[in-house]
């Protein structure tokens, strides 16, 4: 059955991909679910320099999900682009590469993304807008217009491939960030990012991870995720802008993929639930195309939006 | 001194299964031993190493798979974990009965040394550390040319100890240590160690899985000039097991005082009980 899905300029050989962060660099599972059977992998999120990480705990069970506090460790740009990348390259197959980019400044996002914009291999960059600006009040970037304005429009001049912003639910109203960031030449949204939690231990009576807060993830968050998908496909048709949604959240079947496609996403990205299992996103896809054959639906991309009024 | 081995090369890639409970049961206070058999990775397991167990989708409230050391893993391929009740995983996991699946994948991690290039070797196991203690004694016992043995075994109080004499070859000598005395002798996993590093007449290795509290101890106790081999077994909240999540880390020191965090899973769970702060 055709799954091929058309996106941003780009053929997805499935609806299905891998979130930045929950498939590290594609290599640690490639044993047990190889990505090069998916839609594409979102690699961990790079910054320019190495980072260390945050002091653990870091991630903390709760109830239908997790929070993760994990600082943006990752191995720096350098090593990303000499080391890891020609692995993915070479194994992607006719999986899509999607490279997660992340700064503590404008110049910091426009940076990495030039550097990886200018090596083979990445067919698209996602712009993480969860980082605090430090020349800024440590706000982070995906809850301020102007720096959304000003990392996507700094990162579109820069680079040719299609550019993603992934956005964060943190905010009064998504729907007016995503124009923002589709105003600034953004060629996709990626939604949402993680909402912040914390947890307590009881015994200790101090939060549970190293850093107090943490993202939350898994099942949990999905009903906000379908909901911001919704809200943001609503704002492009009125805005009449074929902007495609990338839906992520607590996505763990074949049937939660499907509520996000609904509500407008052309794509989704499976997260939290590859830790459960890591043949979870191949499982999604064959369950999208079971369902597709079942309903006689032609293609999954007939579906999109398909949740709201017409 | 190179005491921890990049065990890369022959390290068995891990396997995800689904498994069926063959047996469950309580050995101590909200203790026990849960085994299934597990024939694909088996073989390869060595002391240190862990899996991850996870329920069935839909079957429990347990949301993320927990990290387990082996406890000991028998020719005809049967893995015995063992388990304490503590939280939510712990609790599922008790109430499971034979013929319950669950998930297992593994092996993961590193093993402990088993090359200890000492003539005594002392093995310090506090609570539920005990798994990787107990897995890596009878390994080392059946080296051919075996150390002399000394296993240290701490407990809070007698309820919870173990009953090591079915699961630990004879030559190993144990000396069972609890807070409250009533089992063994009164008091710490460190006092029993101090008394017998004083009994070495050679540098001994010296292995170690507990509380961070017991090995921050036994940490503080040793001379790196006066051992042959320190190796610690940690742990940490884990989610993958893989070294994806980046969520185990663990805090080695780096070069000039400075921090570095390592994922607990993939460059461990065993490291240089001397590169780890403790603090």
């Amino acid at each position: 059955m055709n799954q091929t899905v058309k996106c941003m300029g780009l053929s997805f050989q499935n609806p299905v991909l891998v979130a930045s962060g929950t498939f590290g660099y594609g290599e640690e599972y490639y044993d047990i679910m190889p990505f090069s059977a998916l839609g594409g992998l979102v690699t961990k999120t790079i910054t320019a320099a190495r980072r260390e990480g945050n002091p653990p705990p870091r991630i903390v069970e709760t109830d239908a999900g997790m929070l993760n506090s994990i600082g943006l460790a990752n191995v720096g740009l350098e090593c990303f682009l000499t080391e890891k990348l020609p692995w993915i390259a070479k194994h992607a197959g006719q999986a899509r590469v999607i490279v997660n980019i992340a700064g503590f400044s404008v110049d910091e996002y426009v940076e990495v993304a030039a550097a990886v914009g200018s090596t083979p291999g990445p067919d698209a960059l996602e712009i993480n807008l969860g980082c605090p600006n430090v020349r800024a009040g440590y706000v982070h970037f995906g809850a301020d217009p102007e720096s959304v304005h000003a990392v996507i429009s700094g990162v579109r001049k820069k680079v040719s491939l299609p550019v993603i912003a992934k956005l964060t639910p943190n905010v009064t109203d998504i729907a007016a960030l995503a124009e923002v960031a589709v105003d600034a030449g953004a060629d996709a949204l990626s939604l949402i990012n993680t909402l912040p939690g914390m947890k307590i231990d009881l015994s200790k009576r101090r939060p549970v991870l190293g850093m107090g807060f943490g993202g939350l993830s898994g099942p949990a968050i999905r009903p906000v995720g379908v909901a911001c998908v919704y809200k943001v496909y609503q704002q492009m048709q009125g805005m009449g802008a074929q902007v495609p949604i990338i839906g992520i959240g607590g996505i763990c079947c074949g049937a939660d993929a499907l509520e996000y496609i609904l509500a407008g996403a052309s794509l989704v990205q499976v997260g939290t639930a590859n830790f459960l299992h890591p043949r979870t996103p191949g499982n999604v896809a064959c369950e999208l195309a079971e369902f597709c054959e079942s309903e006689q639906v032609g293609n999954i991309s007939d579906l999109v939006g398909l949740a709201h009024e017409r | 001194m190179e005491q921890i081995r990049n065990l890369g090369g022959w390290r068995l890639k891990p396997v995800f299964e689904w498994v069926r409970v063959t047996r469950i049961s309580s050995v101590a206070e909200r203790t026990f031993v849960i085994a299934f058999n597990e024939p694909k990775s088996a073989a390869a397991i060595g002391p240190g190493q862990f899996c991850m167990i996870s329920p069935c989708p839909g079957s429990s409230n347990v949301f993320l798979p927990r990290p387990f050391s082996y406890y000991r893993v028998a020719d005809d391929h049967t893995i015995e974990i063992l388990f304490r009740t503590f939280g939510r995983a712990t609790r599922w996991m008790a109430g499971l009965a034979p013929g319950d699946r669950i998930g297992v994948f593994g092996p993961l991690g590193n093993t402990f040394n088993q090359q200890p290039g000492a003539e005594r070797v002392i093995l310090a196991g506090g609570g539920i550390g005990l798994p990787p203690i107990v897995f890596l004694a009878e390994s080392l016992s059946r080296l051919a040319n075996a150390p002399q043995i000394d296993l240290i075994y701490g407990e809070l109080g007698g309820a919870r100890v173990v009953d090591l004499e079915k699961v630990v070859p004879s030559q190993v000598r144990c000396h069972i240590t609890t807070e409250d005395g009533t089992v063994g002798a009164k008091g710490l996993v460190n006092g029993q160690l101090s008394r017998i590093l004083d009994t070495c007449h050679s540098p001994p290795a010296v292995y170690t899985c507990g509380p961070r509290a017991m090995m921050a101890a036994v940490a503080g106790m040793l001379d790196p000039e006066k051992v042959a081999l320190f190796e610690t077994s940690c742990e940490e909240n884990m989610a993958c097991g893989r070294g994806i999540c980046q969520g185990c880390a663990i805090p080695l020191r780096g070069e000039q005082d400075s921090t570095r965090y390592v994922c607990c899973c993939t460059e461990g769970p065993v490291f240089n009980g001397f590169e780890v702060e403790w603090d």
